[in-house]
């Protein structure tokens, strides 16, 4: 994989939870444009992984860089701009994003805020760029008549393709998704899938995303990270999951259980 | 009860009237502005311990011969972040933990006070306050708060707004949360101060919630409501104090029953909720 393309290189990351090692001596890296997935049982440190790579907890061991450059211990002014550029970039869809009915929110109100950038402005800054984008956003994934609507009246598929919306509305170089379908009955999650490929495609996005559904990885996903706190395989899907492999990371007795959807 | 307007008219010339005309309006804009941000993020309670916490600030300042005016500001400052300490730390409920921090620091101040024989009359007045007894010092000073929290939120109200609908998204976008968290509290903790004087510990935290509770029934937008609980808080805040005036009743809890009945009218009002985020 030729530097320049890298995006994102984790190496040796280690994530302590309490006493435990939830994540141990994790390194790969993640080229434009490519979709990647990780796999692992429960409890393997996948979510942990994300969270620590994206900020938002605390690793104690390894390097998370962003176009070549560290992020989450800046200390020079490039690597300010690189953390800078790294929250302008990445997008996070959450496995359960709960919405608080109680807090005053629009739809059309969200995906503003994603448009935002950090930094000091005036409420009003850049309402009419704002409201454009909002309203290009929302028509992308056909959520149009929902621009007005409060956060907490929506359904579950709803709320996920404003979420999209929340993502798009500015250009993003990756999107990290932590079972973002969770929650979607089968229509749902096979429409949410049908949705984030076309906007992939459409914005070149790279894609880094938990799943425990191991044929969409299979039919959807350029390469696979199959981890159980430590790294156990990374590479093509057909590489990856493959039964030895599967066998390692959940174990002898997982095997044959519906809910990995494995097919040899 | 009758009211003799000729005797209004003229005690709104005085300069003591009018400065507590003035002293409630900032007042009430500051409680609108800032109550907005502290009832979504579910730190009610947290000004609520404040206040009555601020009775222990007071007793300290009369301790060391101090004017509480002095002691009560840096005394809030302190708490308000040794409280967030403590919530971070402490693994257990928020409002309990606020509980042990407001009835201990009251435990405390009444023991205090109870060396101090000569401030036992004063002690109604910093339980309920009196916004007619407003000095020009006074008066300044929470002028000058209202420009800061003006200045700090409405600088960062779109991250605020991030980061009070979800902080991991907050976060990822760049906000500096637990700074931002800081300010709040810091903002919080100040209001409170400066406000005791004139409204008391018992009633504080009614500037800071029911004029935010009363935008929130009558908007789900939060470029509306913002606005919505500043004008309700000064307006419920101006209206509270004339009237006051007008029917010779105490001022501070004048200002929360009119913020009551806005509250109850917005309740009230022939607006259902579906059809409105319809």
């Amino acid at each position: 994989m030729q530097s320049e393309n890298l995006l994102l290189s984790v190496e040796g990351l280690s994530v302590r939870r309490g006493n435990m090692t939830a994540v141990q001596d994790v390194s790969f890296s993640l080229a434009a444009g490519v979709d990647m997935a990780i796999v692992g049982p429960n409890g393997a440190g996948k979510s942990t992984l994300v969270q620590a790579i994206l900020g938002l907890l605390p690793h104690h061991q390894g390097e998370i860089k962003w176009f070549g450059q560290r992020l989450h211990a800046p200390s020079s002014s490039s690597q300010q701009r690189a953390a800078r550029l790294f929250h302008q970039g990445v997008a996070y869809l959450p496995q359960n994003f709960l919405v608080d009915a109680r807090i005053p929110m629009t739809v059309g109100e969200l995906v503003g805020l994603g448009w935002d950038r950090a930094g000091l402005q005036l409420p009003w800054q850049g309402w009419r760029d704002r409201r454009r984008a909002v309203h290009q956003a929302l028509d992308r994934v056909e959520a149009s008549h929902l621009s007005r609507q409060s956060l907490g009246s929506l359904s579950g598929g709803e709320l996920k393709r404003v979420l999209l919306a929340y993502c798009l509305v500015r250009p993003r170089q990756l999107l990290v998704l932590d079972e973002a379908p969770a929650g979607l009955d089968f229509s749902g999650e096979a429409e949410f899938y049908q949705l984030l490929g076309k906007l992939k495609r459409e914005q070149g996005w790279s894609i880094l995303q938990i799943s425990h559904d191991l044929d969409m990885v299979r039919e959807n996903c350029d390469c696979v990270l199959c981890i159980n706190r430590r790294l156990l395989k990374q590479g093509a899907p057909t590489d990856v999951l493959h039964p030895d492999t599967l066998y390692e990371a959940y174990g002898y007795e997982a095997y044959g259980q519906p809910q990995l959807r494995w097919r040899a | 009860m009758s009211i003799d307007w000729p005797n209004f008219w003229a005690l709104l010339q005085l300069p003591f009237m009018q400065r507590a005309i003035w002293g409630s309006l900032i007042l009430g804009t500051t409680g609108g502005l800032l109550g907005s941000l502290v009832v979504l993020r579910q730190l009610s309670f947290f000004g609520d311990a404040l206040g009555h916490s601020a009775l222990l600030g007071i007793s300290l300042g009369l301790l060391l011969g101090l004017s509480p005016q002095w002691t009560l500001l840096p005394f809030s400052l302190l708490l308000g972040l040794v409280i967030m300490v403590l919530l971070s730390r402490a693994k257990l409920w928020p409002d309990a933990m606020l509980n042990i921090v407001y009835s201990t620091s009251l435990a405390l101040a009444v023991i205090i006070l109870s060396f101090i024989d000569q401030y036992k009359g004063g002690l109604s007045n910093f339980l309920f306050g009196d916004i007619l007894a407003i000095q020009p010092s006074q008066l300044y000073a929470n002028a000058l708060l209202l420009v800061v929290c003006l200045g700090a939120l409405g600088l960062t109200l779109r991250q605020q707004m991030l980061l009070t609908l979800n902080r991991a998204f907050a976060q990822i976008q760049g906000v500096p949360v637990e700074r931002y968290q800081i300010m709040t509290v810091m903002l919080l903790s100040l209001v409170v101060a400066l406000s005791i004087q004139m409204i008391g510990v018992l009633l504080v935290s009614a500037f800071l919630v029911i004029p935010p509770c009363t935008a929130r029934l009558l908007s789900d937008r939060f470029t509306l409501y913002v606005p919505l609980s500043i004008g309700l808080g000064g307006a419920s805040a101006l209206i509270g104090v004339l009237l006051s005036a007008l029917l010779d009743l105490p001022s501070g809890p004048t200002i929360v029953l009119v913020q009551f009945m806005a509250f109850l009218g917005a309740m009230v009002l022939p607006r259902s909720r579906s059809s409105a985020r319809a």
